[in-house]
């Protein structure tokens, strides 16, 4: 079933994080799809995430697309401007991929090319306004389109910041919505408790929350991300499960899936499954989700 | 005013390095204000490259003169009479200056001794930081007087990121949000609504997007 009409009808759903390759070789990521394929409802293709160079969302898809798989075309506002954005939109349109998440991408700073300029010609909000432009036939000069791409508009969002800027992220997402988002992807739940404040939040008839669930693959990237990453915390115990676990990674698939469970439980539309280069363990993860 | 920095003297030796005869020449206006090229900046450089030629042996005279302005025709005719003796002047005026002059004194090279950063403002002795990237369309009045083109990493219209952590950009704990600065003027304005209403997408045609830009005031042309 398509992924719009599995999120309309209730149904859970699950997506996959499938990064292109920093270069032309797309046998694994080909490969590691397959082995998803009709196990997961689609795959979302990041658009360079970190600003780390990769093959495009676009091209990851145009190759999963063609291997069968749904996908879900990540599109941010930091590399391209008005016109490249409408275009790749078009052709994506027209490969049939009609999942779009729109995001302002991460600051090229963190990359591995700082020394890019940014463009960020349209912000998030201005880029769902193209998406609803081209929707209704034409483009964001008022130009007619010779046929007129169809959309499932999602968005991404912030879930752990802090007091006051949650309530920011709350009416950017409420003008998202405005905009014609249906979905929202938010950054990795570790903690469902803390999570379920969140969710309190959003009138989820209005839209599908998808969070995403991340792989860890040591207690060392637990720890660091309990740390550095600003509003996530791990909790505690899932940091020493991984410590006192005699197989480390079948612990961290073991946390992943029990997340994702949990998540289901709790009345999510559904999760995303990032696994960060260990994409070949998704459907470990799958398995021990007991889904599909 | 133009935010500029003095270059590295290894940069300014590399550049005047061949001279004979150098003339450093300061401008009086805003990188006299950020202590980078104005008459003090001038004589301390000039003698530092004294110092440095004369070590090494090499013979270089280095004059010094500070003009009013270096980006405009009246000032720089000042200097017509005696450029023709230097075999490279160094200009400590911005990015602006260094242009005009090489317009004007077609045939001697004018070479910059600042870099030429951003349009800002004093916030402190010896820290200024920027305000404006003369993007050619101010909306200022929509964003509580915080601009959210030059104080935003993104330039973001409508909005912070989710990168905002305690009123600090992501990019660098030191820069404050640009958007938790506008949101936290307009609760104070109690103009809230206006962060409320989506901001039109930005018609960037008036920045750099169209090329060079010019302003013509014909009622003001001879």
């Amino acid at each position: 079933m398509p992924l719009q009409k599995k999120i309309k009808s209730g149904d859970f759903v699950v997506l996959g994080e499938f990064e292109p390759p920093k270069g032309v070789d797309f046998a694994p990521f080909l490969k590691n799809a397959n082995q998803v394929k009709g196990r997961v409802d689609a795959l979302v293709v990041p658009e360079m995430g970190n600003a780390v160079l990769k093959a495009s969302s676009l091209g990851g898809c145009a190759m999963l697309q063609e291997a069968g798989v749904e996908t879900v075309f990540q599109v941010c506002c930091r590399d391209r401007n008005r016109l490249a954005l409408q275009a790749d939109l078009l052709s994506a349109s027209a490969l049939g991929i009609r999942n779009v998440v729109v995001t302002a991408g991460e600051d090229i700073r963190f990359g591995d090319h700082p020394q890019a300029r940014a463009v960020n010609d349209l912000d998030v909000i201005g880029l769902l306004e193209t998406l609803q432009k081209l929707q209704g036939g034409k483009d964001l000069a008022g130009i007619e389109l010779k046929g007129s791409p169809t959309y499932f508009m999602g968005s991404t969002i912030d879930t752990s910041t802090p007091g006051g800027l949650l309530e920011i992220e709350l009416d950017s997402l409420k003008k998202k919505i405005d905009l014609g988002v249906e979905y929202i992807i938010t950054n990795p739940v570790f903690d469902t408790r803390r999570f379920q404040q969140f969710v309190k939040r959003v009138d989820t008839t209005q839209v599908a929350i998808i969070p995403t669930v991340l792989l860890l693959k040591s207690a060392g990237m637990a720890r660091y991300i309990d740390r550095n990453i600003k509003g996530t915390s791990i909790p505690s115990e899932i940091i020493t499960g991984i410590q006192k676990a005699p197989d480390k990674v079948q612990e961290c698939i073991a946390i992943a899936a029990r997340i994702t469970a949990q998540l289901k439980e709790m009345g999510m539309a559904g999760v995303l499954i990032s696994t960060v280069g260990w994409e070949d363990r998704l459907p470990q993860i799958l398995d021990e989700a007991k889904l599909s | 005013m133009i935010v500029a920095k003095q270059k590295p003297i290894e940069e300014i030796i590399e550049e005047v390095k061949d001279s004979k005869k150098l003339l450093i020449l300061g401008c009086n206006e805003c990188v006299t204000v950020c202590e980078a090229g104005g008459k003090k900046e001038v004589a301390v450089l000039a003698s530092a490259l004294r110092m440095y030629f004369m070590n090494k042996g090499q013979e270089i005279t280095i004059d010094e003169h500070t003009l009013e302005r270096q980006c405009d025709h009246e000032y720089l005719e000042e200097i017509r009479g005696n450029i023709d003796q230097y075999d490279a002047v160094l200009s400590l005026a911005c990015g602006v200056g260094v242009q005009f002059m090489a317009e004007k004194y077609f045939n001697i090279p004018i070479l910059p001794g600042v870099d030429t950063c951003f349009m800002g403002a004093t916030e402190e002795r010896g820290v200024w930081s920027e305000r404006c990237q003369g993007c050619g369309k101010c909306v200022l009045a929509k964003t509580g007087g915080i601009c959210p083109v030059s104080r935003c990493a993104k330039r973001l219209f409508n909005g912070p990121c989710g990168g905002s952590t305690k009123g600090h950009c992501e990019i660098n704990k030191d820069v404050v949000c640009g958007w938790q600065l506008i949101i936290d003027r307009l609760k104070e304005l109690g103009k809230l609504d206006d962060y409320e209403t989506l901001a039109p997408i930005k018609d960037w045609s008036t920045e750099r997007a169209g090329g060079p830009r010019k302003v013509v005031r014909e009622d003001l042309q001879a």
